[in-house]
């Protein structure tokens, strides 16, 4: 699949200040892609230099075939942003707002109109398309940006932390939009955000960068298998009652790493093969499972792993 | 340039709609209307005198170029000061950078916005002004005297304009909004305020005038000793002094300093030269004398050089705050 972001060593230094490091890293057209990092690690930065809106000190990127530095004109035609914080105008209305971006685009009027309805439209907000932004609450402001993000027709659109502050239904609206716009209409999304579970399932690829460097590249299918599978895998099993001696012949069976009993669960640590041999130790015990559940790693275990991995050097 | 015409109208919009520019405006019509309507007593009281008169006001009064001088730099510098910095501290800035506009497009569409505004403030001021005083005067300016109140207005705009490229290059320049007035005051009270009582002090200081050469021999009242502009009252009135020639040089002197302090002011400059082109002579807020009617080709080829200033003053501070805007760094929370 062809790469709509692709960056070669990108670096922007301010001062002494290494904001982003040596960036590589590409995202394929329709991906949903995940840019996780604590705060202050380069994400903001590294968008606003894929915007052609900050240039960069060394490196390369290309966006939507477009060179950034080169090109940046080309790439704001193509590509949008919808920065951490609303950045519409308090004193217009959504329609003026959206109008606005729109003859900015150099969009036609009928052109422009309609496109303005149509987005209002996608984005839930028509009934309150002649109220001012200022009278908006944060969920809808954001929803506003979103619809401004989408005026020019983007083939990539940039998401800033967009549920940063939102209440969860809110958060779940956004969501579903973004999941909305990348299956229906294609667009490839970059999404930066703190709440890891949102990006959890809503990402296809993910990135983390801590202090300007990218620490891992992968997709939500290779990350799945490392959350669920392998030496890490953990089940839990909920059991009628817990027979002396299951724990210590548990630990016996081929494959189980360790088995730990944390109020009604019973936690065995160990791979995939070694599932069937458990179940029938247990049964032969004489006891019952009442519930068998795989225990698969958040991705919060997983960002704070390689976090801390970088920290530690 | 869709994107300069795109920003300049919608901050014409946002000018026009905003309640600075119109108290500002509002305020400066009532005080026009007030200055041309004691024009127009001035003008029955002088049998003769020139239309051009209600921009004068009466003696011991206060004038439309006086309004200018003192107005001007504050309308210019409301609209501008926070032209820029604004947008970055509400982070529309990196929103309308981010569509496929040149980023020039920004600074100039704001600049084309503010001089639309200013000019349609000066022009407005004095057409009103004019729309006043004909019907009370009974009579409509001569071509000659038409041609001064165009050269006024042009010369009134080119004067605002400057103010407005300091204030856009002060917000250019500085992030945050609240630096930016401060600055912007601290510009419009040296050159209207500070900048008269710098060039009085300094001329005192560096041109000392001749000890005891003031008071000098007294003259009979009836037959003057001196030629007229070598006599001075002294300060307690009555009997009349002449006044040695040493003395009368350093006056000079200290006086040619102080009015070349005084012109490093545009307010200076602009007063000079709209009084020039009206043909009064202007000594600040309320004291002003007729002098001879220059024509308006006598008063431009006087003043040309002052003019010229005020235009290079304003384009250098437009192209310093485009340069600066170019140079700015979009960074996160911008």
């Amino acid at each position: 699949m062809e790469n709509v972001v692709e960056t070669r060593k990108l670096t922007k230094a301010y001062g002494d200040f290494v904001a982003v490091n040596e960036l590589d890293m590409e995202v394929k057209r329709g991906e949903i892609f995940g840019f996780l990092g604590p705060n202050g690690a380069g994400k903001t930065t590294t968008i606003l230099m894929l915007m052609g809106l900050s240039v960069p000190t060394k490196g390369t990127a290309i966006v939507a075939g477009h060179d950034i530095v080169e090109e940046s004109r080309e790439v704001r035609t193509v590509a949008s942003v919808l920065p951490e914080y609303s950045s519409l105008y308090g004193d217009l209305t959504a329609w003026e707002n959206l109008d606005y971006i729109g003859k900015l685009n150099d969009q036609p009027k009928e052109e422009r109109e309609n496109r303005v309805a149509e987005m209002l439209d996608i984005v839930g907000m028509s009934k309150w398309a002649d109220s001012k932004l200022e009278s908006f609450s944060r969920g809808m402001k954001q929803r506003v940006g979103i619809a401004s993000a989408l005026m020019k027709n983007p083939q990539i659109m940039f998401l800033d932390e967009p549920t940063i502050g939102l209440d969860p239904v809110a958060t779940k609206e956004v969501r579903e939009l973004v999941l909305k716009l990348n299956r229906e209409k294609g667009l490839t999304v970059v999404l930066t955000s703190h709440l890891l579970h949102e990006v959890q399932v809503t990402c296809s690829k993910i990135g983390i960068i801590n202090r300007g460097k990218l620490i891992l590249l992968e997709s939500m299918e290779n990350l799945n298998r490392i959350m669920s599978g392998g030496e890490d895998r953990r089940v839990e099993f909920i059991l009628t009652d817990t027979p002396t001696d299951l724990i210590k012949d548990l630990e016996g069976i081929k494959g189980v790493k360790s088995v730990t009993q944390e109020n009604n669960g019973l936690y065995v640590y160990g791979s995939v093969d070694s599932d069937l041999e458990v179940s029938k130790t247990i049964v032969s015990h004489g006891a019952y499972i009442l519930m068998m559940k795989p225990r698969e790693h958040t991705l919060e275990e997983i960002f704070m792993k390689y976090y801390d991995q970088e920290v530690a050097g | 340039m869709a994107g300069t015409m795109t920003v300049a109208s919608k901050e014409l919009r946002d000018q026009f709609g905003s309640r600075r520019f119109l108290i500002l405006f509002g305020l400066i019509v009532v005080l026009g209307g007030l200055s041309a309507y004691q024009g127009v007593d001035f003008i029955r009281n002088n049998v003769g005198s020139s239309f051009v008169y209600i921009f004068s006001g009466a003696r011991m009064s206060f004038s439309f170029i006086q309004i200018m001088v003192f107005f001007g730099p504050i309308l210019g510098l409301a609209l501008g000061f926070d032209a820029v910095n604004k947008e970055r501290i509400n982070g529309t800035l990196s929103m309308v950078l981010g569509q496929p506009i040149y980023r020039d497009s920004v600074i100039n569409g704001k600049f084309i916005a503010g001089a639309v505004a200013l000019t349609t403030l000066a022009f407005s001021t004095i057409a009103i002004m004019c729309g006043i005083t004909i019907p009370m005067l009974g009579f409509a300016p001569t071509l000659e005297e038409a041609l001064k109140i165009v050269a006024l207005t042009l010369l009134t705009t080119v004067y605002l304009l400057l103010w407005l490229s300091l204030g856009i290059l002060y917000s250019t320049v500085f992030k945050k909004t609240s630096t930016s007035i401060l600055f912007s005051i601290a510009t419009w009270m040296t050159f209207s305020i500070v900048l008269s009582i710098l060039a009085a002090a300094l001329s005192s200081a560096l041109v000392p005038l001749p000890a005891g050469d003031f008071i000098g021999t007294p003259v009979a009242p009836a037959v003057p000793a001196a030629p007229d502009d070598q006599v001075r009252p002294n300060f307690q009135g009555g009997q009349r002094f002449t006044v040695s020639p040493e003395y009368m040089e350093a006056m000079q002197e200290r006086q040619a300093l102080q009015t070349a302090i005084q012109n490093l002011s545009p307010t200076q400059l602009y007063q000079i030269t709209a009084s020039a082109i009206l043909g009064v002579s202007s000594f600040g807020f309320g004291r002003q004398e007729f002098a001879r009617t220059a024509t308006l080709p006598e008063a431009l080829a006087n003043n040309w050089a002052n003019i010229a200033v005020l235009a290079v003053v304003m384009v250098v501070a437009f192209a310093a705050s485009y340069m600066a805007f170019l140079r700015i760094e979009i960074r996160p929370g911008d």
